[in-house]
């Protein structure tokens, strides 16, 4: 440091101890990544870097500030709305009236049955179909969604994993039979399994097998699908599980070196696929991180793919789609949400996304209405327009905040990756459930900070709107999908050729036992209109299913209440329910029917657990029955189900009616929590629920009304 | 008692209810409690009692669940108490055994009951005995015991089953040295878990060393010791195992060591109890007289020695 620029900070350095009666040293504030963000930067904090080149270029080595030369000056990002509901036709609808509106990619959510390999006419999935996404069980159904949708014109990006197979397949069927040849088309298919072990939870055979039918995929969309990715590798999801940016980073991008070495185990050189390798983020509320997230994000990648031995510089370049996060979004207070998702939108393209999904104010209640949508897509269309953020390449580059700070990221995201490679990769890592751990407990102490009030969610925890206004919510009747799909099934079912069938699915079983391409085989059956609930069930006979194990933190919720007076509450109220009745209170919690969203659950069952409850933790995707049995057979005092994916309706009344089944006298208590639609709070009383706790629900509070809640049910005995 | 014949109709609720009462720790409760194990105590079932135990993570929960399915699809009714050793010191218990039973929690011929261990000594909660007379008079062929094998745990544990069995990973073979001679006393079955991809190769060499541990103290015990290899995850060995555990019962029962197990189990069990009661009864004799604050006054004071205080109270708690 100069004398002269030493003197100057100096004078600053007094000057904000005077302002503020602080010492500077204490100044600074941690972030969730326990990053020390200082109150300012400067030049100094530019030096010693060693992954951030200070001058790099848009589109140079390393790619820190674009993968392109020209950025949104040329072309702007691209508005990719992800949305699906219902049927085939009513999604179609949907999508054609977003088109006109100024959307331009399209981006189809399936619903869970179809994401977890059942056909719409399996019990398993009674109430599932539809509600969280587009049901499709043929090639049929997928024409139908891509009705008047020229798919050489159109890129298509599908979020599909588990039965990546056939739904890759219906859609080179669906193009091919639209006389589009499947070279032309365009788009990008999820494809990333090792997040779905980790958080998304729509997987479907055991992680080796799961690896394969990735690499296969890899190998065929480079050989004859030269405009679409084969993957696209994904951190959404774990922010949204609870990551914090360092871990989403670190290990989307051990994610992705798992699967370049799984693809490169075929024989492919890494220049013939890796630059049709695609990527996720999530834009949080953090706005200067999120954007030097991803800028570290495409630093890094340059780096492992030239350890790779990458010579095209395409395969070099990380390219990204973006979403701003659902789970920043309240139920409270909702059009807040507006506010939110345009900041984070700004970040992202701050940032440099190739696209973009923004989340609609309702997000926390429903699906999105076609006004909600409208409202979203405007918030991308108003930045493209109106704010000039379009006119110049990397605008924060240089700014010795950003820059220190992505560094920073790299640096701790570098280290991350480093472990997981010494632990042998991202397969083991995620096999052996430390990933998952990492996130719940991340997940945990993030709920602890809301609910002790150290961090603010506005209308949630701090200024609450005293007159919450009611929002048209998105109804989907399950029960009218589920037929017309069945319908449509058995239409299907009769008319094809079943013998042929047959064959197909049998030649598919068979080349599961050995190194076949899946995907060629695949083609074959659904081509004769075999169901993509059968053509899951042909390799499950070779791979089987896969059971999720789960884990629990422990203690870290519990931590951060220590002397807390609403939690030593709860917690001497439990201690006298236990001489009183010569067992803690407990409770099981319970997920039901294919709906993955575990973050909810696992939160509130360690919190519970911290504050003295015997919790017993069910397993995903329980049906009501065994739920029922579980209880009765446990002897808990209540279930207390999580669901977020609108499945509520017809799952609890089943749950209701198997624990009749089993004990008529039974006297356990059910709650429920999670997405319930104000709405449907009626209908829930009425089926005997005692009580409701929706998202941002304060859980030191959730706890002392279940506890009454026990204690008065048991005082009627 | 109402509660004994829904027991004995095999009604799940009323077991359930059952085995909450005899591990509450309330008084009335274990009035209760008491009276209808003497009920049930007195209309045995058949059932056969495995103790399954083993250090954490080595595959337990997901061999009964693998064992078990065996066992459901050969018609056998099985009872599963998973002694959960989660717990915390101070907080409740997160209960997650069921997520590793996922498949035999659903059938109707099975029973799963979780219970949190509370750190009381060999992670066995109050109650399993109890509760393992319940199911067996409710009519269930086996009887799981899972417990987690943490130092003295196995020896108590193996006191309430017919058969005990010691679960270990591959490599675990090294650690045999300290263990040699408590293991040939308690456990009738070892089985070497893990028994495939990768590990197969250890697994083979950690079953040949235990092999060899046992062999060597075979003389100075007269029962064979089996070390089988299982693979939980592939749900292979299965049928090895069920074979054993029904070779080990006839042939214990043909040279009468089965009922005398059970005779040595019955007396630890009085003891056991008779000590219990002995103990409350003391410590409330001392709470209601006083005299441990009051000597130890005395002591501190110079006033007596500490063995002269022990002894007064002593003499005087038991006066009647
Ligand atoms: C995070 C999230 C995800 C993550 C889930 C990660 C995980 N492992 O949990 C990811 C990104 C993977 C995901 C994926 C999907 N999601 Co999502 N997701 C969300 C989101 C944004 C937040 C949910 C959350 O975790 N919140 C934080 C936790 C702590 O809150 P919570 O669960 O609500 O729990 C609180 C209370 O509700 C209550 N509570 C909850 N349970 C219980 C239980 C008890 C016993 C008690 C006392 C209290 C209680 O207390 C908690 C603390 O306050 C919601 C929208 C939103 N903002 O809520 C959508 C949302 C639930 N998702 C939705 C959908 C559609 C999906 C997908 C099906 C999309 C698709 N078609 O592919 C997929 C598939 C997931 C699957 N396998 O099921 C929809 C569901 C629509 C509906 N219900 O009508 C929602 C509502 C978004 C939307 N509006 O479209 N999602
Ligand atoms: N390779 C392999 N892994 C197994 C096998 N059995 C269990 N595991 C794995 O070992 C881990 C622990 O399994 P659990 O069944 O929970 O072990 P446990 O002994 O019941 O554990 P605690 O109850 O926590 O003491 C899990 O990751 C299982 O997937 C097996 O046969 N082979
Ligand atoms: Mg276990």
């Amino acid at each position: 440091m100069t004398n002269n620029s030493n003197n100057g900070f100096n004078n600053w350095q007094k000057s904000f101890e005077k302002e503020t009666k602080k010492n500077l040293s204490d100044a600074n504030s941690e972030t969730d990544e326990g990053i020390d963000i200082k109150p300012v930067y400067t030049k100094e904090d530019l030096e010693n870097f060693s992954f951030v080149e200070k001058h790099s270029l848009p589109g140079q080595w390393p790619y820190t500030r674009g993968p392109k030369a020209s950025m949104y000056t040329n072309r702007p990002w691209t508005i990719r709305q992800y949305a699906g509901f219902s049927t085939a036709e009513e999604s179609n609808e949907f999508y054609k009236k977003n088109l006109e509106s100024g959307q331009k990619g399209l981006s189809v959510a399936f619903d869970l049955p179809t994401h977890r390999g059942y056909d719409s006419d399996d019990d398993l999935v009674m109430g599932d179909v539809g509600k969280a996404g587009v049901a499709i069980d043929t090639v049929e159904d997928m024409k139908i969604l891509f009705n008047n949708i020229p798919l050489d014109q159109m890129s298509v990006s599908m979020t599909m994993n588990g039965a990546v197979l056939p739904v890759l397949a219906s859609f080179i069927v669906a193009g091919e039979e639209q006389g589009v040849d499947r070279s032309l088309l365009s788009g990008t298919i999820q494809n990333d399994i090792l997040k779905e072990f980790m958080v998304r939870n729509t997987y479907i055979y055991p992680p080796e097998p799961s690896m394969k039918i990735v690499a296969d995929i890899i190998e065929f969309t480079s050989k004859e699908m030269p405009k679409f990715n084969s993957i696209s590798i994904s951190g959404y999801h774990m922010q949204e599980a609870g990551a914090d940016n360092v871990l989403e980073l670190a290990y989307t991008l051990a994610d992705g070196i798992e699967y370049v070495r799984a693809a490169m185990s075929k024989g492919l050189d890494v220049d013939d696929f890796a630059p049709r390798l695609s990527f996720f983020f999530a834009i949080g509320t953090d706005f200067f991180m999120e954007i030097a997230k991803l800028r570290a994000a495409r630093t890094l990648w340059a780096k492992i793919m030239k350890d790779f031995g990458a010579k095209n510089e395409r395969s070099l370049i990380l390219r990204t789609h973006c979403q701003t996060s659902g789970v920043s979004l309240t139920e409270k207070d909702p059009y807040n949400n507006i506010i939110r998702t345009s900041y984070e939108a700004l970040s992202a393209i701050l940032g440099g996304t190739q696209s973009l999904h923004t989340n609609s104010f309702d997000e926390a209640i429903a699906l999105p209405t076609d006004e909600s949508a409208r409202i979203a897509r405007n918030t991308q269309l108003i930045l493209q327009n109106e704010t000039g953020v379009t006119k110049t390449v990397d605008p924060l580059a240089g700014s010795y905040f950003i820059e220190n700070l992505t560094e920073e990221l790299s640096k701790k995201a570098w280290d991350i990756i480093t472990e997981i490679e010494e632990l042998g990769g991202m397969t083991k890592a995620v096999k052996a459930g430390i990933p998952k751990l990492k996130i719940e407990e991340s997940a945990t102490k993030k709920q602890a900070k809301v609910d002790s009030g150290s961090r603010v969610v506005v209308g949630v925890n701090k200024y609450k709107n005293p007159k919450e206004p009611s929002v048209d919510v998105r109804v989907i009747d399950n029960n009218r999908v589920r037929d017309d799909q069945i319908k449509k099934i058995h239409a299907i079912k009769q008319s094809r050729n079943t013998k042929a069938v047959e064959k197909a699915l049998t030649n598919l079983t068979n080349a599961a036992k050995d190194e076949t391409n899946l995907l060629i085989p695949c083609i074959e059956a659904i081509k004769l209109r075999a169901t993509v609930g059968e053509v899951s069930k042909a390799l499950e006979q070779v791979y089987g299913r896969h059971f999720a194990k789960s884990l629990s933190v422990s203690g870290v919720y519990g931590k951060h209440f220590e002397g807390d007076k609403e939690f030593m509450k709860v917690e001497s109220k439990i201690k006298e329910f236990e001489n009183l009745n010569g067992r803690r209170p407990r409770v099981l919690v319970v997920k039901m029917g294919q709906d993955g969203h575990d973050r909810g659950a696992k939160i509130v069952a360690t919190s519970f657990a911290d504050m003295g409850f015997d919790v017993d933790m069910g397993p995903l995707f329980q049906s009501p029955k065994d739920v029922a049995k579980d209880a009765i057979e446990n002897d808990v005092h209540a279930i207390g189900v999580s669901t977020l994916a609108a499945g509520h309706k017809t799952l609890v009344p089943e749950l209701m009616k198997g624990l009749k089944e089993i004990d008529p006298k039974s006297k356990i208590i059910v709650f429920v929590g999670g997405i319930i639609p104000e709405q449907d709070y009626e209908f829930l009383y009425e089926n005997n629920v005692s009580a409701i706790f929706g998202p941002g629900s304060n859980i030191i509070e959730s706890a002392e009304k279940v506890i009454d809640l026990i204690s008065d049910n048991l005082s009627k005995e | 008692m109402e509660l004994v014949d829904k027991i004995i109709k095999g009604e799940r609720a009323a077991i359930a209810k059952a085995i909450t009462l005899v591990e509450s720790s309330k008084d009335t409760d274990q009035q209760i409690s008491r009276q209808l194990i003497s009920e049930l105590i007195k209309k045995p079932g058949k059932s056969i009692r495995v103790g399954f135990s083993g250090p954490p993570g080595v595959g337990k929960s997901t061999f009964i669940e693998s064992f078990g399915s065996y066992l459901v699809s050969q018609n056998y009714k099985l009872g599963i108490l998973a002694i959960d050793p989660s717990s915390q010191i101070t907080g409740g218990s997160i209960l997650g055994d069921k997520t590793r039973m996922v498949e035999i929690s659903k059938n109707p011929n099975t029973f799963i009951r979780s219970t949190p261990s509370r750190g009381t000594l060999g992670g066995i909660s109050m109650g399993t005995r109890e509760a393992s007379i319940i199911l067996d008079a409710a009519g269930y062929n086996f009887i799981f015991i899972e417990t987690v094998g943490v130092g003295q745990s196995e020896i108590v544990a193996s006191n309430l089953v017919d058969i005990f069995t010691l679960i270990v990973g591959p490599g675990s073979g090294d650690e045999l040295q300290g263990i040699k001679k408590g293991i040939t006393e308690y456990a009738d079955i070892f089985i070497v878990n893990k028994n495939d991809g990768e590990l197969k190769m250890e697994a083979s060499k950690t079953a040949a060393d235990y092999k060899s541990a046992l062999s060597y103290y075979k003389k100075l015990d007269a029962l064979e010791k089996q070390v089988l290899l299982v693979s939980a995850i592939e749900q292979t060995g299965m049928e090895d195992v069920i074979k054993t555990i029904n070779q080990i019962i006839d042939q214990n029962k043909l040279k009468g060591i089965f009922d005398e197990r059970r005779a040595d189990q019955l007396e630890y069990w009085i003891e056991e109890e008779v000590k219990n009661i002995i103990a409350s009864d003391i410590t409330k004799r001392l709470a209601s007289k006083g005299n441990i604050p009051k000597y130890s006054k005395k002591v501190m004071k110079n006033e007596m020695s500490m063995y002269e205080a022990v002894e007064t109270i002593t003499k005087d708690t038991l006066k009647q």
